[in-house]
């Protein structure tokens, strides 16, 4: 009888574990969009205000924020990332020739001519251009979102742990950071490549610590600010901890900037990569449109389309996300409200 | 004499940032896979020349050692010499050759975008929303998300292999000669000597490097401009020039313009500091042998005193940069005083 008992309790025990693990995302979901809508919504977080003002201001504020993130070139911005995000998501519904088609071969006519076999022409080793345009839209994205979310997450940590318990640990933390970005970037890239191997995750942490700086700089200024308002002064005589002041009261009033200034960079990140891989320092086992000119670049008199059609591919791309930078920016910077 | 101050100022916080700078650098290169004493050896070598080569590098002592060496020797002068490119010629020598040559490309551009990108961030600003602020935004928008080395690509093939009127690659015709080094600048030593026909070649085969990379530059130059001149545009002292019936021209030009365009000195500053630094990219797709060049052998083949020496000058310019900067900023805005 007893030992029933406790195997009905495991029972219980593991259908609740699962049932709590199948709702893990679900409630993710939930507190982003209970907790963090004020980086969408400006006002949002007006919570003091009567509530008749309040649900006034947020329409309100919301139907600006729609209406100014609805000018034409955003919405040129936000089609193309879509659809480059599309592109890699279904690359292998999209391509004319599967992956393997790409690894460890020679196929005959290297810089042939677009033909009705290769619409786009043939590379150095005979490969169809068009299929490796597709391939390469997962590679940039892939390594520029792990590499931009690494640097904003430290960044953002150790901005607000500088400017929070200022004093000799900013000055040193804030040291480092300038010998960091006093040290050209492209070159700390290389090296830092050369030094860890030419491996996709190498390349993304190689890049991940480049931006720290960058951002450790934005959030600081902006916490230095914010740390002398009312608010924090009142949590700290609430009992809250320093952890709980920094991260629950301060950060959610300083992170626009970095939202804006992170569409910018996936841009600029997708740039600097191309940039790289055309000079080398790549993954060979990935296929990237970089490296793809850099292979094509010596025949660019007689066999242009072989380079001109990735290139294409990275304005495209990284126009898309410029335009959805510039469009939150506008959309979300009070400063330029009346524009 | 506050300046001279200042400036005795900045240069004295500068340091800390340049050691930390040497330091960082010597830690990368050390950590660098590839071995600097194959270079120095012919093809085929023994075990015994192997060694008494890293024993004359002096790659044997401890590394805190090599350090500290290091240090005393670049603050004398002596960067140490380099076998990739050339067999045992001092780093100095290198940087001497191949820096005027980048330094050429960018202060060309720099040069050409600020006038241009300027002017075209005002009208932008001046005709918001209009056709003309579209126009131009969308072409800085492109600007700013072409990649240098595509866009180079392409200038070449249109203007040297398909309407084949400039030349595509290189910085000079193969076998046309060199000037006398006198100042190390090929352009004003091709006039100091009079032979203009190599100066001409020069500029001609410059052309489409400093066009790539003034497209460039002038792209986040209109940006930086159009936003600033915006905010401008806001102030109270702008309406106030418009209420007491100034002409709009005036009002842009005499009011505005000064105001909105001191931001733009920074932005300007650092594109100038990262065409140095950046010019990688181009110099390699026009093969022009620069300092980026240089660089790409220096990490490529382990150089570690070439890539040292290369990263230390381009740090030292971009610190100057800054300071230059700021003592602009005194002269342009008055009510900075330091």
């Amino acid at each position: 009888m007893r030992t029933k008992m406790k195997q009905n309790t495991i029972e219980k025990k593991i259908s609740e574990e699962k049932e709590s693990k199948e709702n893990t995302f679900k409630r993710i979901v939930n507190w982003f969009i209970s907790n963090l809508k004020f980086l969408f919504i400006p006002f949002s977080r007006y919570e003091t205000l009567v509530e008749k003002e309040y649900d006034y201001e947020k329409t309100i504020s919301k139907r600006l924020f729609i209406r100014r993130l609805k000018s034409p070139l955003t919405m040129i911005g936000i089609l193309i990332v879509f659809s480059i995000v599309t592109i890699a998501v279904f690359q292998d519904w999209l391509t004319l020739y599967p992956r393997e088609w790409f690894i460890n071969q020679v196929y005959s006519g290297a810089f042939d001519p677009p033909s009705a076999k290769y619409p786009l022409g043939q590379t150095d080793l005979g490969y169809d251009v068009f299929s490796r345009l597709i391939f390469g839209a997962r590679t940039s994205l892939t390594i520029a979102l792990p590499a931009i979310l690494f640097s904003v997450v430290f960044g953002v940590i150790i901005g607000i742990i500088a400017a929070y318990y200022s004093g000799p640990l900013d000055a040193i933390i804030m040291r480092i950071m300038d010998i960091m970005m006093a040290f050209p970037a492209l070159i700390l890239a290389m090296v830092l490549i050369n030094i860890f191997g030419q491996k996709m995750e190498y390349i993304m942490l190689a890049y991940g610590l480049l931006g720290i700086p960058f951002y450790a700089r934005l959030i600081r200024g902006s916490v230095l600010q914010a740390k002398s308002l009312p608010y924090v002064d009142s949590a700290r005589v609430a009992g809250a901890s320093n952890l709980r002041i920094m991260f629950r009261h301060i950060l959610p009033n300083v992170i626009q900037p970095i939202i804006i200034s992170f569409t910018f960079d996936i841009g600029g990140i997708i740039l600097s990569l191309a940039g790289l891989s055309f000079l080398g320092f790549h993954d060979p086992t990935l296929i990237e449109w970089g490296f793809d000119i850099n292979k094509a670049a010596g025949r660019i008199a007689d066999a242009p389309w072989a380079s001109f059609w990735p290139g294409i591919m990275i304005v495209i791309t990284v126009l898309g996300f410029m335009l959805v930078g510039d469009g939150l920016r506008d959309a979300l910077d009070p400063r330029l409200k009346n524009l | 004499m506050s300046m001279i101050k200042y400036i005795f100022r900045r240069i004295l916080a500068a340091l800390p940032v340049l050691f930390g700078v040497l330091t960082l650098t010597f830690i990368l290169s050390r950590l660098m896979p590839g071995d600097p004493v194959l270079a120095t050896l012919p093809e085929r070598f023994t075990t015994e020349q192997y060694l008494a080569a890293r024993e004359a590098l002096g790659l044997n002592e401890p590394l805190l050692n090599q350090y500290f060496d290091y240090l005393s020797r670049v603050f004398t002068g002596d960067w140490g010499q380099t076998y990739t490119i050339a067999k045992g010629r001092p780093v100095w020598d290198i940087i001497w050759l191949r820096f005027p040559r980048t330094f050429d490309i960018a202060i060309f551009s720099i040069i050409i975008a600020s006038i241009i990108g300027l002017k075209t961030g005002v009208i932008a600003a001046k005709h918001r929303n209009k056709f003309r602020d579209t126009f131009f935004r969308g072409l800085a928008l492109i600007g700013v998300s072409i990649p240098v080395f595509w866009l180079g690509l392409i200038l070449q093939f249109l203007f040297g292999y398909y309407f084949d009127i400039l030349p595509a690659v290189g910085y000079k015709t193969s076998g046309i000669g060199d000037p006398p080094v006198i100042t190390y600048l090929r352009l004003i030593d091709c006039f100091i000597s009079g032979q203009w026909y190599l100066a001409l070649d020069y500029l001609e085969h410059l052309i489409l490097p400093i066009f790539c990379l003034s497209f460039i530059t002038i792209a986040s130059i209109t940006r930086q401009a159009r936003s600033s001149m915006l905010e401008v545009l806001e102030q109270d002292y702008i309406r106030t020039a418009r209420a007491k019936g100034a002409k709009e021209k005036d009002v842009i030009n005499t009011h505005a313009r000064k105001n909105a365009l001191i931001p733009s000195v920074t932005i300007i500053g650092l594109n100038f500091g990262g065409l140095l630094a950046g010019a990688i990219l181009t110099e390699t797709t026009f093969n022009l042998h620069g300092l980026g060049d240089a660089l790409l052998v220096a990490i490529r083949y382990t150089d570690y005193w070439l890539l040292n020496g290369i990263v230390f000058l381009i740090t030292i310019i971009f610190i100057l940069i800054n300071l230059m900067l700021d003592v602009l900023y005194a002269f342009l805005d008055p009510r900075i005083r330091y």
